[in-house]
């Protein structure tokens, strides 16, 4: 019995294979990366400091609740303003700031009286991408609007994977009524208008990040059952399944540990444009205002800005960059696993 | 949501009342006949006639009926504005003006006002109007067939009846009594052509499409269904010599096209392929409005205040709320909205800070009203005397279990990039907003429901102050009713039962002042940012009057709302020079330039 998780030689081989290509492999590298960093966004890209040393002590504000400012000499009671308080305790010398790379959160307007935002890229205010068209720094809003992205993404597939892979697989198995009822159930699901839907749900309430990829799923899990469906046909057929059976196996036994080990190359193959998928539909939502709530950064939000302030090309160019090269990236890695596990490459019976 | 001042004037304009056959009735002996042959003109002697407007609608017009199914679209009050009534409203004075009458009488018990017929006026198939046309507007309005049931309602509850004294005289009434400065917007009715409405019998269908004798300066010439409509100016029009009318309505055509997209109708302006384009906002006038056939000179700019009646612009706070009950948190929200941050940092400064809920009403605003100032030292006072004096670990106010936040209901795009300024300002004083968009009429629907906490958004309409709908008790803790706010007070129902019911300007205007004295005192109703002024492109052979506007109009040119072209109280005021545009033509192919010409008309302004 073959298993997921232990690495025996074809697995090693797979995994070898997809190393051998390079760009997909690196492209792994870097997108992985990419989305632990965005788990620590908040000590890379945030107002908050990353250490205050002020009058001996030393604070270290990145995460957990506010320290007001009195706390550290100002007189008010909301919220240190960690770059003032930099620029005050470098003239007066009691003490220091360590700010994080980009000084700003997604949310706060860097306005100033002299001009008005959009302000370009600068990199003497630290706005390396400009701001967008309230003064929030675009950097931020796409460092964080990278992560809700493809947390949004990850979850949606996850959740998406199991629902369609076991109602795929069930059908592919069973077959007779239930796969006939089904296939019509599908038909008549994927014909209702996704994107109606959505602007029907989102008129009458907010959706927030969960309910948002409750609606995407109504839509999202049909794909997957119709290739798991064709998969578990053909697998059921083989004698591995027969013999199964002939032991006595129950039938959810051989559909989990048998069959679907043997289509996992089939899963995995899929996961990145699946990926890509997600991102693009939440990016797509948040363009035409369906999407999450302001002022939640999003890509889609920075897009549909970006392209109505077509003077101001920092903010859409910063988009669609960030996008393009994350999309090309997973596609990168898709080709390498698509081809890393290969069937022609690999199959050991004919 | 927002009503439409245009539609709410012409269908109290149009009313109509029915006539018993009887026995000539007798004219009252002690009418006192009042005309206007005295207030200033506003049209500019420099007019010429002639030449072609071309103007655009974002869709094409559903119907040309101006009542029934679809027909309250932008288009209607194209036609609407060549629907003369019985005298018009000076949109400088704001006083009555001649139109279809030469004279007009009140009667003592402020119901009824008497009307003495221009024999002249004649329908634009040439019929003369009578009498009876006044009449028929009341059948007209109050026919079943014209599927309008507010109409219905509103001429038959509120207008009286019409009677006909001789060809000449007619009287219309109100069905009760009203001050005198507001009867006119009720009684002043439009005539309906009898001759050419023969039988009403189906007639959202029958009509739909037919062009109905008017008696305006313009009227309908060509129609391409889904494409253009024309309105060609009347060469021997019977009002072209009246006092008010002189020197108006010059272009001999009016073309307006479809173009479904704005980003394109622009493009279509900066070819000269439309004359006039509205640039109120911001990004039009300060980024769009700039490049070549603004610098040299092609299009000129234009900024003109008025001082119009404006709506209650304002956040809306919710007082069947728990927390927002206590004064003193409203009064925290109040002095902690920053909305001069976002007008002078993000608006650019282009907007005016409301301060009164009835602004723009002359006699009835009282200008000594401010809007409370961002001052987070008086937010905190009110806060913590509230008993919001402690913040929980995210900055917030926190008092035992509850957390001072709430959601703020708002329906349109363009509000967004100011509440989430807002919210960060908030945050400051220790209160979470948290933003609620939805599309305009849910988010209008759920604020009538009285589903919000705040809500962001303005009521209004109309020449004068209301005040029952939206603040009288009768209106509160109930569902699709306009008393947003959810106010409740005694002394408030009594200054507006006074208010309804005074009938002496004096009375009223003082009445007026109280009631906006105690919206700012309880602080339910805070006000934002207004604009009070239009603001125009035109190339430069639109010429205007020297002063280019008037005080409730705006600039006496706007794309946006080309019907203003056809307005009896203020429309029509441009032409169009000929020999300018032969001569711009040909500048813009040689390259040679005109001196750039950007004005900001302030006659109207009203002094901060």
């Amino acid at each position: 019995m073959m298993s997921l998780f232990n690495l025996n030689p074809l697995t090693i081989k797979k995994i070898n294979r997809f190393k051998s290509i390079r760009r997909g492999y690196y492209s792994f590298i870097i997108f992985t990366l990419l989305v632990l960093l965005s788990c620590f966004a908040e000590v890379l890209v945030n107002s908050r400091a990353l250490l205050v040393s002020y009058e001996g002590n030393l604070y270290f504000p990145s995460y957990g609740s506010i320290i007001p400012g009195r706390t550290l000499g100002l007189g008010y009671d909301y919220e240190t303003n960690y770059r003032d308080l930099q620029k005050k305790l470098k003239d007066s010398g009691s003490g220091f700031v360590i700010m994080p790379i980009i000084p700003y959160n997604p949310y706060e307007n860097d306005l100033n009286d002299s001009s008005f935002p959009p302000f370009p890229p600068s990199f003497e205010d630290s706005h390396y991408l400009g701001t967008d068209t309230i003064g929030r720094d675009v950097a931020a809003r796409l460092v964080y609007g990278f992560r809700t992205a493809i947390f949004f993404s990850l979850i949606l597939l996850v959740v998406s994977y199991l629902i369609g892979v076991s109602i795929g697989a069930a059908m592919g198995y069973y077959g007779g009524l239930f796969d006939l009822l089904f296939q019509r159930i599908i038909e008549i699901w994927s014909n209702i208008p996704f994107l109606y839907v959505i602007m029907i749900i989102s008129s009458i309430m907010i959706p927030n990040f969960f309910m948002l990829i409750v609606i995407v799923l109504l839509f999202g899990w049909i794909q997957m059952t119709w290739y798991m469906r064709t998969v578990t046909y053909k697998e059921k057929a083989r004698e591995y399944v027969m013999a199964a059976k002939a032991l006595g196996a129950s039938n959810s036994r051989i559909i989990f540990n048998h069959i679907l080990p043997n289509t996992v190359s089939i899963i995995i193959t899929f996961i990145p444009f699946s990926i890509a998928n997600g991102i693009i539909a939440l990016t797509s939502l948040d363009y035409l205002g369906f999407g999450l709530p302001p002022p939640t950064p999003s890509w889609g939000e920075l897009l549909s800005q970006g392209s109505n302030n077509l003077e101001s090309l920092w903010i859409v160019s910063s988009v669609i960059v960030a996008m393009t090269l994350i999309l090309v990236m997973v596609t990168f890695m898709g080709e390498a696993i698509r081809e890393a596990f290969d069937p022609k490459k690999h199959t050991t019976y004919e | 949501m927002i009503f439409n001042k245009r539609s709410i004037l012409s269908i109290l304009s149009c009313v109509l009342i029915y006539s018993s056959v009887q026995a000539a009735p007798k004219l009252p002996g002690n009418l006192e006949w009042i005309t206007n042959d005295s207030d200033e003109v506003f049209a500019s002697p420099k007019a010429v006639k002639g030449g072609k407007l071309h103007s655009f609608l974002l869709s094409f017009p559903l119907t040309l009926r101006y009542v029934g199914p679809d027909s309250n679209g932008s288009f209607r009050s194209a036609i609407l504005g060549n629907k003369m009534a019985l005298v018009a409203s000076h949109p400088n004075t704001s006083g009555l003006f001649p139109s279809l009458a030469t004279h007009w009488a009140y009667s003592d018990d402020n119901t009824t006002m008497y009307f003495k017929l221009n024999p002249d006026a004649r329908w634009s198939d040439g019929k003369p109007v009578t009498p009876d046309d006044y009449v028929f507007t009341l059948e007209f309005m109050r026919s079943k067939e014209i599927i309008a049931p507010w109409y219905n309602t509103y001429y038959s509850d509120e207008i009286g009846e019409v009677v006909i004294y001789d060809d000449y005289t007619i009287s219309v009434s109100s069905s009760k009594p009203r001050p005198r400065n507001e009867l006119p917007s009720h009684v002043a009715l439009n005539p309906t052509p009898r001759h050419f409405y023969k039988d009403l019998t189906g007639f959202v269908k029958k009509y739909n499409w037919s062009i109905a004798p008017n008696t305006g300066p313009y009227q309908i010439s060509e129609i391409k269904k889904g494409k253009s409509i024309t309105f060609s100016r009347k060469k021997d029009w019977w009002a072209k010599d009246l006092r008010y009318y002189k020197n108006r309505f010059n272009v001999d055509k009016i073309k307006t096209t479809v173009i479904r997209d704005i980003n394109l109708a622009w493009e279509h302006f900066k070819k000269g392929k439309l004359d006039i384009f509205g640039l109120t906002l911001p990004l039009y006038w300060h980024e769009k409005a700039t490049g070549e056939i603004f610098d040299k000179g092609y299009v000129k700019k234009l900024w003109f205040y008025n001082d119009a009646p404006q709506y209650a612009y304002g956040i809306w706070l919710n007082q069947d709320n728990p927390i927002l009950k206590d004064r003193d948190v409203r009064l925290g929200i109040a002095y902690s909205l920053n909305m001069e941050k976002v007008n002078q940092e993000v608006l650019r400064g282009d907007y005016v800070r409301k301060n009164n809920y009835s602004s723009g009403f002359g006699d009835f605003t009282d200008l000594s009203i401010k809007a409370r100032p961002f001052d987070l030292q008086k937010a905190d006072e009110h806060f913590t005397k509230a008993g919001w004096s402690e913040r929980g670990g995210d900055g917030i106010r926190i008092k035992g279990n509850e957390r001072l936040s709430f959601t703020v209901t708002y329906g349109s795009d363009l509000v967004t990039s100011r509440l989430v300024v807002l919210k960060e300002e908030y945050k400051r004083a220790g209160l979470e907003l948290v933003l609620r968009k939805m599309d305009g009429a849910a988010s209008f629907k759920s604020a009538l429901e009285k589903k919000h906490d705040i809500w962001w958004g303005a009521l209004g309409g109309g020449d004068f102050p209301q005040y029952w709908g939206t603040l009288h008790s009768k209106n509160a803790h109930k569902a699709q009713t306009n008393n947003l706010t959810n106010t409740d007070d005694a002394q408030m129902d009594r200054l507006i039962e006074a208010f309804r019911s005074a009938m002496t300007t004096t009375e009223r205007t003082d009445l007026a002042k109280k009631i906006q004295n105690l919206i700012h005192y309880q602080s339910a109703w805070i006000p934002t940012l207004e604009t009070p002024y239009g603001r125009v492109g035109y190339w430069r052979w639109v010429q205007l009057p020297d002063v280019p506007g008037t005080r409730i109009g705006g600039p006496a040119t706007s794309a946006f709302d080309f019907s203003s072209s056809f307005s009896t109280s203020d429309g029509g005021l441009f032409w169009i020079d000929k020999d300018i545009k032969k001569e711009t033509l040909a500048a813009k192919k040689k390259g040679k330039s005109f001196p750039v010409v950007n004005v900001v008309d302030t006659t109207f302004k009203v002094a901060d």
